[in-house]
């Protein structure tokens, strides 16, 4: 899977280029390594490092000495040109050797800016030689995050180049050199991440075991979506199915489960395990217990029943209207109907004179009114047969 | 007489009885009663069948007063004072002489309930901000003499009753339909031809509502309705054929139908003398 190139070296101390391919299964991790074993390559030996000399490579000094012409190469460094000005040497001019190619020392010098390498440090590329900035600014990759220069392992993925810990999964942020992503969306993933929103966007869950898509129904435990066929029963040891129950941090087949004597709500026909509420006859998951009218939860406040529905204070009314004529709150106790109107009890009473009536007492109707028989005694007489009159219209209707 | 009425003020001052029963007394001035007014802890004050001509300002102080009847006396004049009454819920009026209500008198702040039956009221005599009071739930305007009734009607988003029985009334203002919690209304012995078709929004055919509306000089069709039944005209009036006709009916703008005489005998009619 990976193949080290190594380019070159020289002079004692190399630049090794290994290059760096990967491939995963359904994602593509291109890694080159652009290292700098420096450390390494100054315990070298000259010889060594020499015949490993390659022409095409990077090379690098990390110091160069002046060649002092011996006696008996006096004659043949008279011939000597440089390698850059081709020009010769006078005898008392100091020369650089480098790997065989001798310069003068004012030749010896970055072909970018045209200063001597800063400590002797050189890279080589096509054979023009650079210092350690201008080749870093020519040829080193620049990170797709940090946008810094990448020595040493380049992660080449997503159209860009990374260091390995700059390239990481777009939602949990986890380092993807090493484990391979997936593109989902134009975005780099880990393959947990890419599962899930693959699963959100086909309306599924992804299960928290195995962390491939759940086709099925999810059963849910703890909050958290897994294939069902991954839990037994806690009971019976059954291979559970969606329907299993999870109760106390435990799961159960339905039979079992329901064997546990749990509360059932009446609303959704599921256990209650938290607060229960208890009326009507049944149990209720606290935010399950609600108005039949409005469907809000009651949440602990009054609530009212009739033909075994509950209903709010707002609703009941309504609804029912067992609010009283008189003082507009709900009838508490009993209601006193007449009229198509309710009355608490106390509240019955004539409206001419506001003594208080009973439906013993005779009373007569007035505008859907009761008036009390001694009223209407005094009630302007054209009034009564007008009214006596009406009532007689209405009658034949 | 007299020491009669102070000692009920005297009872209700010691023991702070909150409700007086003044009815059928023979009072003719409330300062006939002394101290009433003095008497701030009351919440029901009852004064029906007396021979009151006049409501004194200082009624006003009676700042706890929650109910207040003056059913039947003869007053003509109402203090402005009336409507500043912070708690008042209930107040009857019916059966006086009022044809105008005082300025101001639709600024009560927590008024539920409100009689002004068997009056001299009509669409003038409602002061400018009557429909403020849209703490309403129940209005009775019935033996009086309007002919129509404001629009501002919808103002009122609480009021359940409304009562016109034996008024003039020639017409319904079609935003009575706004009223969503309406499950009264009398309409009966008016001069009414035909109904909004916006009546139609509201329920009034259930058991818990009353819909009275015989004795009106119904168009034909609306007539044949009310012969099957309450429901058979809610029915037809929310029907596309009838808005139909009634948008033809309100354009051709026809002569309202005659005043009927039955009323013309009121009692509040009459010179007071002859009353007597």
């Amino acid at each position: 899977m990976c193949a080290a190139l190594v380019n070159g070296a020289s002079n004692g101390d190399g630049v090794v280029l290994p290059i760096c391919k990967a491939k995963e299964s359904g994602a593509a991790v291109t890694s080159e390594t652009y290292e700098y074993e420096q450390a390494q390559a100054k315990q070298r030996k000259q010889s060594e490092s020499e015949e490993k000399q390659d022409a095409g490579g990077l090379r690098h000094v990390d110091s160069f000495k002046p060649l002092i012409p011996s006696v008996s190469m006096t004659s043949q460094l008279a011939q000597a040109v440089c390698v850059r000005c081709r020009g010769g040497f006078t005898p008392v001019e100091q020369m650089v050797n480098s790997n065989g190619e001798i310069y003068h020392e004012n030749c010896f010098v970055c072909a970018q800016c045209f200063q001597k390498f800063p400590e002797g440090l050189f890279y080589e590329f096509e054979g023009v030689k650079y210092c350690e900035h201008d080749f870093h600014m020519l040829f080193a990759p620049c990170c797709g995050k940090c946008e810094e220069f990448i020595v040493g392992r380049v992660i080449k993925a997503m159209n860009n180049s990374w260091h390995p810990e700059c390239f990481t999964c777009q939602i949990c942020s986890a380092a993807l050199a090493d484990v391979g992503f997936v593109k989902n969306a134009g975005r780099s993933l880990c393959r947990p991440c890419h599962n899930r929103e693959k699963a959100l966007g086909l309306g599924k869950y992804v299960c928290n075991k195995c962390h491939t898509i759940i086709e099925e129904e999810p059963l849910r435990f703890k909050g958290d979506p897994y294939h069902p066929f991954h839990f037994n029963c806690d009971n019976c040891g059954k291979e559970l199915t969606s329907d299993a129950r999870e109760l106390r941090g435990e799961l159960f087949c339905l039979p079992c489960h329901d064997k546990q004597g749990i509360p059932i709500c009446g609303a959704c026909r599921r256990p209650i395990e938290e607060r229960v509420v208890s009326a009507m006859g049944k149990h209720w998951h606290v935010e399950h217990f609600v108005c039949a009218q409005c469907e809000k939860p009651f949440l602990g406040q009054k609530h009212y029943e009739r033909n075994g529905h509950a209903y709010c204070e707002m609703h009941y009314n309504q609804l029912f209207g067992d609010v009283c004529y008189h003082c507009n709150e709900v009838i508490d106790g009993d209601v006193v109907s007449a009229l198509n109107k309710s009355w608490c009890v106390r509240h019955f009473q004539c409206t001419c004179c506001n003594t208080k009536l009973t439906l013993k007492n005779k009373f007569v109707e007035y505008d859907m009114k009761p008036v009390c028989r001694k009223c209407y005694e005094k009630f302007p007489l054209e009034l009564k047969k007008r009214l006596k009159k009406a009532a007689e219209s209405e009658r034949r209707q | 007489m007299m020491s009669k009425l102070k000692r009920i003020v005297d009872e209700s001052r010691e023991h702070k009885t909150k409700e007086i029963d003044l009815s059928d007394r023979g009072i003719q001035n409330i300062n006939e009663v002394p101290g009433l007014m003095m008497l701030e802890h009351l919440t029901h004050l009852t004064m029906s069948h007396n021979k009151l001509a006049a409501v004194p300002p200082s009624i006003g102080e009676l700042v706890n007063l929650q109910l207040l009847n003056l059913f039947n006396n003869i007053i003509e004049e109402l203090p402005t004072s009336l409507s500043g009454m912070q708690k008042l819920k209930i107040l009857n009026l019916g059966m006086n002489r009022l044809s105008h209500l005082p300025r101001g008198f639709g600024s009560f702040p927590s008024l539920e309930m409100l009689d002004l039956s068997y009056n001299n009221l009509s669409e003038q005599s409602l002061p400018a901000n009557f429909f403020f009071v849209n703490t309403i739930r129940t209005l009775y305007l019935s033996d009086n003499d309007f002919e129509t009734f404001p629009s501002d009607i919808s103002k009122l988003k609480e009021l359940q009753v409304l009562s016109f029985r034996d008024n003039d009334l020639i017409s319904l203002p079609k935003e009575i339909g706004e009223l969503r919690k309406l499950k009264e209304l009398h309409i009966q012995g008016n001069r009414l031809t035909v109904l909004p078709p916006e009546l139609g929004n509201i329920e009034l055919t259930g058991t818990k509502s009353v819909f009275k509306a015989d004795r009106n000089p119904w168009v034909h069709p609306i007539q044949e309705q009310f012969a099957l039944g309450k429901t058979h005209v809610f029915d037809y009036i929310r029907s596309d054929t009838y808005k139909y006709l009634y948008g033809r009916h309100v354009n051709a703008d026809p002569t309202p139908p005659p005043k009927s005489t039955d009323k013309a005998k009121k009692i509040c009619k009459k010179p007071l003398h002859s009353k007597k």
